[in-house]
């Protein structure tokens, strides 16, 4: 196990069904870090994150052999409870998705709610602290009653960030958080990424390049459920070191 | 599959090949000039701002697809290195003037013996050697022949201290002769100096290494 | 000569007028049903007529019956539908849930005098050994789990998966996402599902027949014959009597009233809670 690494896979395999969709990833993630992950569509990378949390499983026909070591400990081992692991490492998706029926307030604190992690703690505090670090609380607290679904997209995006981030995870997973947001939107999210590494470790899943070079300091290309190439940003987009990596950061397929 | 940014990438290329023709033009005739104790002053310095303005044309062009295109790894490397290789091509320039300059007012070699004329158009020769092999490979972004210029850069460098030895070890050679020779050895050496500059920026952008050829 | 312009737009005038009166022909028995009822009903409605027992000429039990009935029937039935709908919708993805399914959607189109006779044989014979309001709530029952179970399924698919995924990607347990989660973001569908079926069930004649039989009488005990509006409306509206047959139709009417109030009042209990 790589010291500075906070979730690492080795020999990871995934499928549908039938059809194979990851081959033999082994790949550490740094702790603090940001690590972005880049690749055609289809290439496996929503996959890839997805057996990280152990969300995978989830779908009918879905199966995976490997190792996932969360500080050293396998998450797929069998005394391992799935849903422990989903309260370390939390996940972001695509399409903002705040609970409907909640208010702001409610969605926050939904992650302690439900998972019974209530005694004890001052829910104010802890719905404050998130919307701070989610850098959503000055726009929207004097309205934390209000339906999780009455602000923006940008806005929802972030809270879903704060709701994730109060069950305090070790390591947030985010599947392309931007695309469905304008690009003031995406520049706030993409600054909040860079502010989040010093508390957690992120891995975010992205098709644009350029956000994977602006926000990240790790990089992995996936190409057909392989991991073509890692290391850091830098040396990447600069000098990458497989021409296949070459041909698809400079736009020659893709 | 042809991408928006080729185009430009073409333009900044012809620009950069045109440039180093025309320096090596300029470099030749002011030597020549130099050797043979021709004023070619006007000439070189018409040619030498031409030079300087492509050079800021490159840099321009440069800095557009930057910011229009991101580029990223070889185009990126590549766009860096014209630039560079542009700055490089406008320092020739600048000798060039400078050769000619002290050959109009220095009255170049006609003050010295014939070894000295002998020893520096030994080196010339050398120096515009230099010169044409970062221009090939520039045009070939070759990299086997950038790393030759190693070789040949050296003997410069040595035929330059050679030479400063032989005119300490001189009694009675005339002043004009020493500051004019000594002056135009001085920027052979230097052109030398440039050129393999030039040969370590194409090594870099075909491999992404930063390697001493010097 | 029509231009094709013209042309078009008569085409389109005709077919406005043609699905306009589709939907008088359609909407006219409705309001022909509620004309005659609330005429030939109204004048019985007085606070004699229904409070009164049957041999004082009012519908006191049979209002108290189908109150009953609604009541026990609901106890029972709603939560159990709604369970077998979550089952069916976060659970079901397998093969013994399709051929549950199968089950249910027939089960929603069965006669409801199988269903009583059914009843009958199971529960009045069987278990109570009388005529029971218990064997009249587990026939109405069988004909509101299968409706209940069916629309909540259907509410809760309409409920994004991207929720679902939110709730479970937080390390909530599957559920406490269902019951938290997915069930209020369903809300107004359930509802909507549920207050259908008890309506259709507050209505339902032959199932009655066969298991509370009628009574003149209040409630007297689980194990003995109740009586209910449907039932009332029944034997009333076949006397020779003009008088009782005026009964049937305040019966009828009252019956209508109930559904209706039925209807308003969850709405408004439920625009509160789970206003979107």
């Amino acid at each position: 196990m790589n010291n500075n690494a906070k979730i690492q896979s080795i020999e990871l395999n995934a499928w549908f069904g039938s059809k194979q969709v990851l081959k033999d990833i082994n790949l550490s993630v740094k702790a603090n870090a940001v690590t972005a992950i880049i690749g055609p569509s289809g290439c496996g990378k929503s996959t890839y994150i997805r057996t990280l949390n152990r969300m995978h499983e989830l779908v009918p026909n879905a199966k995976m052999s490997g190792k996932v070591l969360l500080d050293s400990q396998d998450i797929y081992a069998s005394d391992v409870d799935p849903v422990i692991i989903r309260r370390r490492v939390g996940m972001v998706f695509q399409k903002p998705n705040p609970f409907p029926t909640m208010s702001i307030y409610d969605n926050v604190a939904a992650g302690i709610r439900l998972t019974g992690a209530k005694k004890g703690k001052n829910l104010d505090e802890i719905v404050e602290r998130s919307l701070e670090q989610a850098t959503l609380w000055d726009e929207v607290k004097e309205d934390l009653k209000k339906p999780g679904t009455s602000i923006s997209g940008g806005q929802q995006q972030r809270l879903c960030i704060a709701r994730a981030i109060a069950l305090q995870p070790e390591v947030i997973l985010m599947d392309e958080p931007c695309s469905a947001l304008d690009p003031i939107a995406t520049a706030k999210i993409e600054r909040l990424v860079v502010e989040l590494k010093s508390n957690y470790t992120v891995v975010i899943v992205t098709h644009n390049m350029q956000q994977a070079s602006r926000v990240s300091d790790f990089t992995a290309f996936f190409y057909l459920g392989a991991l073509v190439e890692f290391g850091e940003t830098n040396d990447i987009f600069e000098s990458p070191k497989n021409q296949l990596t070459e041909k698809y950061i400079t736009g020659e397929f893709g | 599959m042809s991408r928006i940014i080729d185009h430009g990438l073409e333009e900044q290329s012809v620009l950069i090949t045109r440039m180093a023709e025309l320096t090596y033009e300029t470099l030749a005739l002011a030597i020549q000039g130099y050797l043979k104790g021709k004023s070619v002053q006007d000439e070189v310095l018409e040619m030498s701002d031409t030079i300087v303005a492509m050079s800021d044309k490159i840099e321009d062009k440069g800095f557009e697809l930057i910011a229009r295109f991101q580029p990223v790894a070889t185009d990126l490397r590549t766009i860096k290195s014209y630039m560079k290789i542009g700055n490089d091509f406008s320092r020739f320039g600048r000798y060039a003037f400078d050769i000619s300059f002290i050959n109009d007012k220095l009255n170049g070699l006609k003050e010295c013996e014939n070894w000295c004329k002998d020893d520096i158009e030994e080196m010339s020769k050398k120096v515009l050697l230099t010169v044409r092999i970062s221009i090939d490979s520039l045009r070939k972004h070759d990299t086997t022949l950038a790393k030759t210029i190693s070789e040949t850069e050296r003997e410069v460098d040595k035929m330059y201290l050679d030479y400063l030895q032989k005119l300490i070890g001189q009694e009675d050679v005339s002043s004009k002769c020493v500051i004019s020779s000594v002056l135009m050895t001085r920027y052979l050496e230097r052109i030398a100096d440039h050129a393999v500059y030039v040969c370590e920026s194409i090594v870099y952008i075909v491999t992404g290494e930063k390697i001493n050829l010097g | 000569m029509l231009s094709s312009y013209a042309f078009r737009k008569f085409k389109n005038k005709l077919f406005f007028f043609l699905c306009l009166i589709c939907v008088v022909i359609a909407v006219v028995p409705l309001l022909s049903i509620l004309f005659e009822v609330i005429s030939r009903g109204a004048s019985q409605l007085n606070l004699q007529f229904l409070t009164a027992n049957a041999l004082q000429g009012g519908i006191g039990p049979a209002i108290q019956g189908t109150l009953i009935m609604i009541g026990l029937t609901s106890l029972f039935g709603i939560p159990v539908g709604i369970l077998s709908g979550v089952y069916l919708s976060e659970f079901g993805n397998n093969k013994y849930a399709s051929g549950i399914r199968l089950v249910n959607n027939v089960l929603t189109q069965f006669p409801s005098i199988v269903i009583g006779i059914t009843a009958f044989s199971l529960i009045v014979i069987y278990v109570t050994g009388s005529y029971s309001p218990l064997a009249g709530a587990v026939a109405l029952s069988f004909i509101l789990i299968p409706i209940v179970a069916r629309t909540t399924e259907e509410s809760l698919k309409l409920v994004p998966n991207s929720i679902r995924e939110a709730s479970l990607a937080l390390g909530v347990h599957k559920w406490r996402t269902t019951l938290s989660v997915i069930l209020p973001a369903a809300g107004s569908g359930l509802v909507t599902g549920t207050l259908i079926a008890v309506a259709r069930i507050a209505g339902e004649t032959a199932p009655l027949l066969f298991t509370i039989l009628g009574n003149s009488f209040f409630f007297q005990g689980f194990n003995q014959p109740m009586d209910a509006l449907p039932i009332r409306i029944f034997f009333d509206s076949r006397q020779p009597s003009a008088e009782i047959q005026a009964q049937a139709w305040g019966a009828a009417l009252v019956l209508i009233l109930i559904v209706l109030a039925l209807n308003i009042g969850v709405r408004v209990a439920s625009r509160g809670r789970f206003s979107r």
